[in-house]
């Protein structure tokens, strides 16, 4: 991510969560938050925490981030952001917060006359390989709640659509048949399906690993009866480090109507 | 195979379903996608970090280590870099990654006392890993990434406190003090669950290839069999091994080592040089006077002929000490009557030479405080300034004496405390007054000097009285560096630069 990004992301976030942008530089940015946000990404529990309790006024805090110190001229004072920085991370964390649920009506040209909408559920998942290393993929599926069909690359395919929070007085949006519980389950068992049909040498070579490892274990205390606790340390070590496993996050999703 | 998913997202997005909670933006919604797909791993191999980190330029050597680690030997090495190439670097990248990958949330870091405000301040700095320095009745349970001075650790109630935890990685700084398997500090390590593991040290072989052995048998017991079939294996005695290319390919499996040579940078010389001293016939007297003393242990007569080769002041302190011990002795009375009668020390007169010819700053290390003070009145009445520094002294004090030295000073005096943590690149000659026994010893002292950042040529004094105990210490030495070639690979000149076979 570069300084030119970084700083394009700071804006539309903060214009998203209504922090009003007070001044603005090529480089920097200074910014009033408000309440939540400060809570999200100022790290001061304690100041939070003692407004709360003594009924006082709260007053969140006014920031100024510079996004690239390395054009910056002058002496401006405030806080150096980049790719990789802990406040950084902070803000991704409260977009992730922020961003993972939606409801909305796709955007139809008044002139088309009145258009009915079909139901869908888009769900992008985080797929992540486990062992001593890591691999992670995207899928990003959309099923329709009338038919069941389900779509992949749905994130893609609806990305530059426009949308409306509320279905506009053009639009009539039919009911969904398939509860979206029932279709998130769907699309469960469709990355399962996926990993299953996917290629585990990673899984077997870990496993290989493994035994190699825990082979020269058990040759160090070969002719130990009573195995000390160190052995027993040094053997759940081992699994810790190379039993192999896949975790499934959900990033966001939603219920999407659309033409 | 196991999968694990959470239920989390579910619970937000029935609620929503439910009308209970207010739905999000399709902008943050995009945002957060994006996010996700830029933070990706798209694969099991390669460096992560380094996209995380725009203002770290790590070397070439050290992006080379760290990717070794993580990839050839599953993140359980020993980082063996000669002194003065930035193991810090590569663990912070090693540590980083594994951060990033979501494989290591909780890291423990022992360190020297003296390096710990310099760890926290690289992780923190140069690769945003929030460390903290422990202390007592801090809530540790609460950090992620904790570094502690070994020396606390291995002690209750800390001991205890630190094996509740549950750490992914522990990561050892000057990991030689791990030398000896009978010491507290080693069954400490012992007893720590070690997922992925980092030993640092430059010197993983100090005196005799068991250190080593040792060493390895805390990071993977097993790797290089159990005491007995090694000792079997490879007729290992202390100064002497058998089928050292074959343990040498063992070690290398799980230790990583860059030489100055293979850094690719451009190192200044490093000119060593044994300079030979003659004693004074009164000194010679004296000397063989001390190695004729009877009723005295070995150790004793060793440490009195290595003090006479030093100064008489180092002597003299040993002899009154043992006047008060064992109560009158005309032989040691006899011994510092004279001793006292001595007016040149030979040694320290070779010293001043040196100090003179380069016209430079100088730093001299000595293994003994009566010397180092004998050192400083030396020069001084030839109108030479230094100053004096110790390990005990604390940080603030090292760095006012290494401000000073830098300013003011011709001369540092070290004793052998001083030889960890203080980089002085600024200083191009080194003067060894009294040899250590172990050459590691040596490679320490030197790396203060000549590491990154050094510009000119440096230059190593080794000093040695003929005919004295000091022709066997290097003897000796020449031994311990071959058995350290031998298993660990070759190492830069610290005695000599001429190569001497055994």
């Amino acid at each position: 991510m570069y300084p030119q990004q970084v700083h394009q992301y700071l804006k539309g976030f903060f214009a998203e969560n209504e922090c009003p942008i007070i001044g603005e530089e090529n480089h920097s940015l200074t910014v009033q938050l408000t309440v939540d946000i400060d809570k999200r990404i100022m790290n001061r529990p304690f100041y939070w925490q003692y407004v709360e309790a003594t009924n006082s006024e709260p007053n969140p805090a006014q920031v100024t981030f510079i996004t690239d110190q390395t054009a910056m001229a002058g002496n401006l004072f405030g806080e150096v952001i980049h790719y990789g920085s802990p406040r950084l991370n902070q803000l991704f964390h409260a977009t992730g917060e922020l961003g993972a649920y939606v409801q909305l009506f796709e955007k139809v040209d008044h002139a088309m006359g009145q258009v009915i909408l079909t139901p869908w559920l888009g769900v992008n998942f985080k797929v992540s390989y486990c062992c001593d290393r890591t691999k992670e993929m995207l899928y990003s599926f959309g099923i329709n709640l009338l038919t069941g069909v389900i779509k992949e690359d749905f994130h893609e395919s609806i990305y530059a659509s426009d949308f409306d929070t509320v279905p506009a007085d053009n639009v009539f949006h039919v009911q969904y048949i398939i509860k979206p519980v029932r279709a998130l389950e769907r699309l469960n068992a469709a990355v399962e399906s996926i990993i299953e049909q996917d290629d585990h040498t990673w899984a077997m070579e870990a496993q290989k690993r493994w035994q190699r490892d825990q082979r020269v274990l058990d040759y160090f205390y070969e002719d130990v009866e009573d195995k000390p606790e160190c052995y027993e340390i040094e053997r759940k070590a081992l699994e810790e480090q190379y039993e192999s496993k896949i975790k499934i996050d959900i990033i966001n999703g939603g219920l999407f109507y659309l033409f | 195979m196991k999968i694990e998913r959470s239920s989390e997202w579910q619970e937000g997005f029935i609620s929503r379903v439910n009308h209970l909670e207010k739905w999000h933006s399709w902008s943050l919604y995009k945002m957060n996608y994006d996010i996700v797909k830029m933070k990706l791993i798209p694969d099991f191999t390669g460096l992560q970090a380094t996209n995380y980190l725009p203002n770290l330029k790590p070397l070439a050597h050290q992006l080379d280590a760290a990717e070794t680690v993580i990839e050839r030997m599953n993140g359980k090495a020993i980082l063996a870099d000669e002194v003065g190439l930035g193991k810090t670097i590569e663990a912070g990248l090693i540590l980083k990654e594994y951060l990033l990958r979501g494989l290591v949330k909780r890291a423990l870091i022992l360190a020297p006392a003296s390096l710990i405000n310099q760890w926290i301040e690289e992780l923190n700095i140069k690769f945003h890993i929030p460390a903290i320095a422990y202390k007592k009745n801090c809530p540790i349970e609460r950090y992620d990434v904790l570094i502690m001075s070994m020396d606390t650790a291995k002690k209750s109630p800390h001991r205890e406190r630190i094996y509740e935890q549950d750490y992914d990685m522990i990561i050892i700084d000057e990991a030689h003090k791990l030398k000896n398997n009978k010491t507290q500090i080693y069954e400490f390590v012992q007893g720590l669950k070690k997922k992925f593991c980092l030993l640092l040290t430059a010197t993983p072989i100090q005196n005799d290839v068991f250190e080593l052995y040792y060493l390895i048998s805390l990071l993977k017991p097993g790797h290089l069999g159990n005491y007995d079939t090694f000792q079997s294996a490879f007729s290992a005695s202390k100064h002497h091994l058998e089928h050292n290319d074959y343990l040498k390919e063992l070690v290398n499996q799980v230790m990583v080592r860059n030489r100055r040579e293979d850094t690719g940078i451009e190192w200044t010389n490093r000119c060593v040089q044994i300079v030979p001293i003659t004693f004074t016939a009164e000194e010679r007297e004296v000397y063989d006077m001390i190695g004729s003393l009877e009723n005295t242990g070995s150790f004793a007569l060793i440490t009195l002929q290595k003090e006479m080769c030093s100064s008489k002041e180092a002597t003299a302190l040993t002899l009154t000490n043992m006047l008060d011990e064992h109560g009158q002795s005309q032989e040691i009375e006899a011994i510092l009557a004279k001793l006292m009668t001595l007016e040149v020390n030979s040694k320290a007169e070779k010293a001043l030479e040196i100090v003179e010819q380069a016209k430079d700053k100088v730093i001299i290390f000595t293994e003994y405080r009566a010397t180092q003070i004998y050192l400083q009145w030396y020069l001084h009445s030839k109108g030479i300034t230094s100053v004096l520094f110790n390990g005990k002294f604390n940080k603030s004090k090292r760095d006012y004496m290494k401000h000073l030295f830098k300013e003011r000073a011709q001369v540092l005096i070290a004793t052998e405390a001083g030889g960890e943590g203080i980089n002085l690149q600024f200083c191009h000659h080194v003067i060894n007054y009294d040899l250590p026994w172990n050459p590691m010893k040596l490679e320490q002292r030197i790396g203060r000097v000549h590491r990154l950042g050094q510009e000119h040529d440096v230059h190593i004094y080794n000093l040695a009285i003929e005919n004295t105990i000091e022709e066997k210490i290097l003897a000796l030495l020449h031994t311990k560096i071959d058995v350290f070639e031998k298993v660990v690979g070759d190492l830069d000149a610290i005695l000599t630069n001429f190569k001497e076979s055994v």
